[in-house]
């Protein structure tokens, strides 16, 4: 069955915990099924692959693959989303702890609210099809806390839905890499929601890697108080169709936000990050950096806005992005995007689109190195930043090699 | 002191040849053959071909041969790529060596180096042996290993990116070294430290093609030929004293000849 066939023809609390705020989400999902094609941050996805990542048979459990040897960390706390009981932990200066289903209903009930269907439309997918199973909440607080491992997965032939809410404590600092992994032919949505109260910071990574014609909705929610500093490093590979939003909030100002994500798309594969970062009082900062790397026929994009309201002075943002074209079929689109009323702010933004550089290769070429020797060395360099800001990741050169091969 | 190695074959023949880029041409019928032992220096004004002569050894693929042919060898490398050049033996030292961020000049530098050892049937270098090799080669150019541990000639002063040309020129020991205004951009004493690394590589078994704007560079290293180079054509060629007539008086005495072709 069409996953929107459990939306609309209301089977879907038969599968799934029916909350008011489920039920809201439902409600929008049946008034308004599919995105709008006209909506600017929709426009380019490509409608056979969405449809596609729909079509899937919708299922509750999913399959928890192995934990691969790049990703492989003794110190770090791994938890399933979906598999994991009674997550309760508590040391003498830090505890991780379990939230209530109210809870976490009323921590995202504003954002789902709040947003207008188009651009909420993941979110929405999302927890119309989360089961409380695959919903969970946690509460971190304290500082040396170990790092954490969170992992969500989709099984073959079905579609998954996943959802993560994280709330950092005050004074509290947390080093968090969730890894996503698509099975072959799967479809996975995951929603994060993170909540970072006064003077936290949290270093955060995102992995997501897929297979052979796996799929993934995800949706990330960053919400920051004052004086809180939230640093994501992301990448997400070899997904057929995959969709990346950021939506971060300073809602306070007075707080810094850094990102740096990469998307890697090859064969005819459409790879988007969208990312929307609101600044909601003064002081705030953004150093933003997005990378792709568009091979064969691929379609990569990216959509990035930032918002400077009146009340957002003293903003100090900047946006890059960056693109690499690796052969003469792929596509790019890259929209950097800034919406500034306030008048005393410093923002820039930028992108570049690129081929691999020529002279640099027939500097190493003439040294010996084939050309793929030397494009490796290329890519190499251009993966590296990206992969030194995601935390949490110990074996990097092994997932470097991983990436390159 | 001047070799000359008439019993030996040629290791590079240049016979006839005219290139092009981009539908203009380039070189326009140059001829020159190098045998074991022999240095030889090309001289000439901006413009005239010396630096897309080297390109065009080396396998550039913006250039393309028109007419004539390169032999190395005695086998014509015209189908060759610039890898498969370099891996057999011809070694294109930069007029301005490209910087690239974010790779490492150690593993590039192990990379090349096993590559051309591969060619010559020699075991390739694990990173512990290959540090060995290099800290050796290090000391022909005095540079400071920790050059190794930065990307490639990134943040490198012209003195320290020439050095690392010449560096790379010993690793790979090259049968055929072009030199493209290796003097460029050196102090005084950097120039003798890269001539002295330059003498200490080259051998009987090999061949040098110094590209120069100067007389200095070959004061430090006596070339056995000078070629004077004008309008892509090799038109002069003479001894080592032809540069200092060269320094004496100026292309410009080298004008009326190139009008007499």
């Amino acid at each position: 069955m069409h996953i929107l066939d459990y939306i609309t023809k209301e089977k879907v609390n038969l599968l799934t915990r029916s909350s008011k705020i489920q039920d809201f989400c439902t409600s929008k999902l049946r008034a308004h099924p599919l995105p709008k094609k006209q909506n600017e941050t929709w426009r380019l996805a490509n409608k056979k692959k969405l449809s596609a990542l729909l079509a899937y048979e919708f299922d509750i459990k999913s399959s928890d693959p192995d934990i691969p040897p790049y990703l492989s960390n003794k110190k770090a706390i791994n938890i399933w989303i979906g598999n994991t009981n009674q997550l309760n932990l508590k040391e003498k200066n830090w505890e991780i702890k379990e939230l209530k289903s109210q809870e976490i209903d009323d921590l995202i009930e504003e954002k789902l609210k709040s947003s207008n269907t188009e651009e909420n439309w993941s979110n929405l997918l999302n927890l119309s099809l989360s089961s409380e199973k695959n919903i969970l909440g946690i509460k971190i607080s304290g500082d040396n806390l170990p790092p954490l491992q969170i992992f969500c997965s989709s099984k073959s032939n079905y579609f998954n839905s996943k959802t993560l809410i994280l709330f950092i404590d005050k004074n509290t600092k947390a080093n968090i890499l969730q890894v996503n992994s698509g099975a072959k032919n799967s479809s996975l949505s995951l929603s994060t929601y993170i909540f970072l109260e006064e003077k936290s910071k949290v270093n955060h990574g995102v992995i997501s890697s897929g297979n052979d014609k796996s799929n993934i909705l995800n949706s990330l929610n960053i919400k920051q108080n004052a004086n809180t500093d939230y640093n994501l490093g992301s990448i997400q590979f070899q997904y057929d169709f995959a969709r990346f939003e950021i939506d971060v909030n300073q809602i306070e100002g007075n707080a810094k936000t850094k990102i740096k994500g990469m998307q890697v798309s090859n064969n005819d594969e459409q790879n988007g990050t969208f990312s929307k970062v609101e600044f909601n009082g003064p002081n705030g900062y953004l150093d933003q950096l997005n990378k792709s790397l568009a091979n064969d026929k691929s379609h990569s994009i990216f959509d990035g806005s930032i918002i400077v309201p009146k009340t957002a002075q003293k903003t100090d943002a900047s946006q890059l992005s960056r693109n690499l074209l690796l052969s003469n079929t792929a596509k790019i689109d890259t929209k950097p995007q800034l919406e500034i009323i306030a008048d005393d702010v410093k923002c820039k933004h930028g992108a570049t689109i690129s081929e691999l550089n020529k002279d640099e290769l027939f500097y190493m070429r003439s040294r010996g190195l084939t050309f793929a020797e030397a494009s490796k060395l290329q890519l190499k360099s251009y993966y590296q930043e990206i992969i030194d800001s995601i935390p949490v990741l110990e074996q990097r050169i092994e997932f470097l090699d991983h990436l390159l091969n | 002191m001047q070799v000359k190695m008439k019993g030996k074959e040629p290791l590079l023949e240049i016979s006839n040849l005219y290139a092009s880029t981009e539908n203009l041409t380039i070189l326009k019928g140059v001829d020159i053959t190098v045998k074991p032992g022999e240095i030889h220096a090309i001289m000439g004004r901006n413009g005239c071909g010396k630096s897309t002569l080297s390109k065009i050894i080396a396998g550039h693929p913006s250039y393309k041969i028109n007419q004539g042919q390169i032999k190395f060898n005695g086998t014509n490398i015209e189908s060759l790529e610039p890898e498969e050049r370099a891996q057999s033996g011809i070694f294109l030292g930069f007029q301005y060596p490209i910087e690239i961020p974010g790779v490492s000049n150690l593993e590039f530098l192990r990379v090349a180096t096993n590559a051309r050892r591969k060619f010559l049937k020699k075991d390739e270098l694990d990173t512990f042996e290959f540090e060995d090799l290099v800290k050796e080669k290090l000391e022909l150019v005095k540079m400071d290993s920790a050059f190794l541990e930065r990307s490639i000639n990134q943040g490198f002063s012209g003195g320290e990116k020439k050095r690392n040309e010449i560096l790379q020129m010993a690793l790979l020991e090259p049968q055929i070294a072009i030199l493209d205004e290796t003097d460029s951009g050196l102090d005084i004493d950097a120039l003798r430290i890269v001539a002295s690394g330059i003498k200490k590589i080259a051998n009987q078994e090999t061949g040098t093609i110094l590209i120069t704007h100067y007389q200095r560079l070959l004061e430090e290293i006596k070339p056995n030929f000078v070629h004077v180079m004008a309008n892509g054509q090799i038109i002069k060629t003479g001894g080592s004293e032809l540069a200092l007539e060269l320094e004496k008086y100026g292309y410009e005495w080298t004008d009326e000849m190139n009008k007499n072709i």
